[in-house]
């Protein structure tokens, strides 16, 4: 897995590429909760290079999100593969995510 | 020989990455279809990740083992270890509609697998059995409603 903060349109923009297990998802937190520290909001998190994800990843993900909640911040997650958007909404959080297919489709919102 | 593979691999996170490859080079073999074929690396992978989690306790100097069994009837998946004793009745995933981290691997186990199963022989340790039935519409189900 590799994970890349990028300025894009004056948001920040996580992207992550690869597999995201156990293994990595501590990477993964690491990054995540570095920027909810700086309250970063909007972040967007761009999914297209990502090729797996697993329930430590999804906790990951859910747990940014609640410390996020606490400040008010919106955490965007763009572009998620339909596999891999198939295991959220199992999990019902597409509920909970704000999910969009494109950047600029979270840009506008 | 029967159709089976068998792998034994540390009981360290770095190492799930390969169980996953041999699960889908496996799956492939079956009849199953890619999309299934994907879940079942979920569950697998979150099977082994629960070993290493809950019965080693993070320890990643142990072993985990993982057989491959392609059947007529279906797909299955041994996977044992020496750690701590699973107790079957007090496995249960989180309430879905809970939004919290934690709580959804064995969702994904067993919402693929047909059959979930520890084996109550294995007296030191853990020897669970997945099977995922072949044919009878199972591959048509829709797993991700």
């Amino acid at each position: 897995m590799k994970i890349e903060i990028l300025d894009s349109k004056g948001l920040k923009v996580m992207s992550v590429t690869g597999d995201i297990d156990m293994y990595s998802s501590p990477d993964l937190r690491k990054e995540l909760m570095q920027l909810v520290r700086k309250k970063v909001s909007p972040l967007l998190v761009d999914f297209r290079g990502v090729s797996y994800i697993d329930s430590s990843g999804i906790a990951t993900f859910v747990e940014g999100l609640k410390n996020m909640m606490t400040y008010g911040g919106k955490l965007r997650l763009i572009g998620i593969p339909e596999k891999i958007m198939e295991i959220f909404c199992f999990a019902k959080l597409d509920r909970v995510f704000e999910i969009y297919g494109t950047f600029d489709d979270a840009c506008n919102n | 020989m029967k159709d089976c593979a068998l792998i034994t691999v540390p009981s360290d996170p770095k190492y799930l990455s390969v169980i996953r490859s041999v699960t889908v080079t496996m799956g492939g073999l079956s009849n199953m279809t890619d999309s299934v074929i994907e879940d079942v690396k979920l569950a697998v992978d979150e099977a082994c990740a629960n070993v290493i989690k809950h019965a080693y306790r993070g320890d990643t100097r142990q072993k985990i083992v993982v057989k491959f069994k392609l059947r007529k009837k279906g797909f299955e998946v041994i996977i044992e270890d020496s750690g701590i004793k699973a107790r079957p009745e007090l496995i249960a995933g989180r309430d879905l509609e809970e939004v919290r981290p934690g709580g959804l691997g064995i969702h994904f186990i067993k919402r693929t697998f047909d059959v979930f199963q520890f084996d109550e022989k294995k007296t030191k340790g853990n020897r669970l059995r997945l099977i995922r039935y072949l044919g009878g519409g199972n591959e048509d189900r829709n797993l991700g409603q």
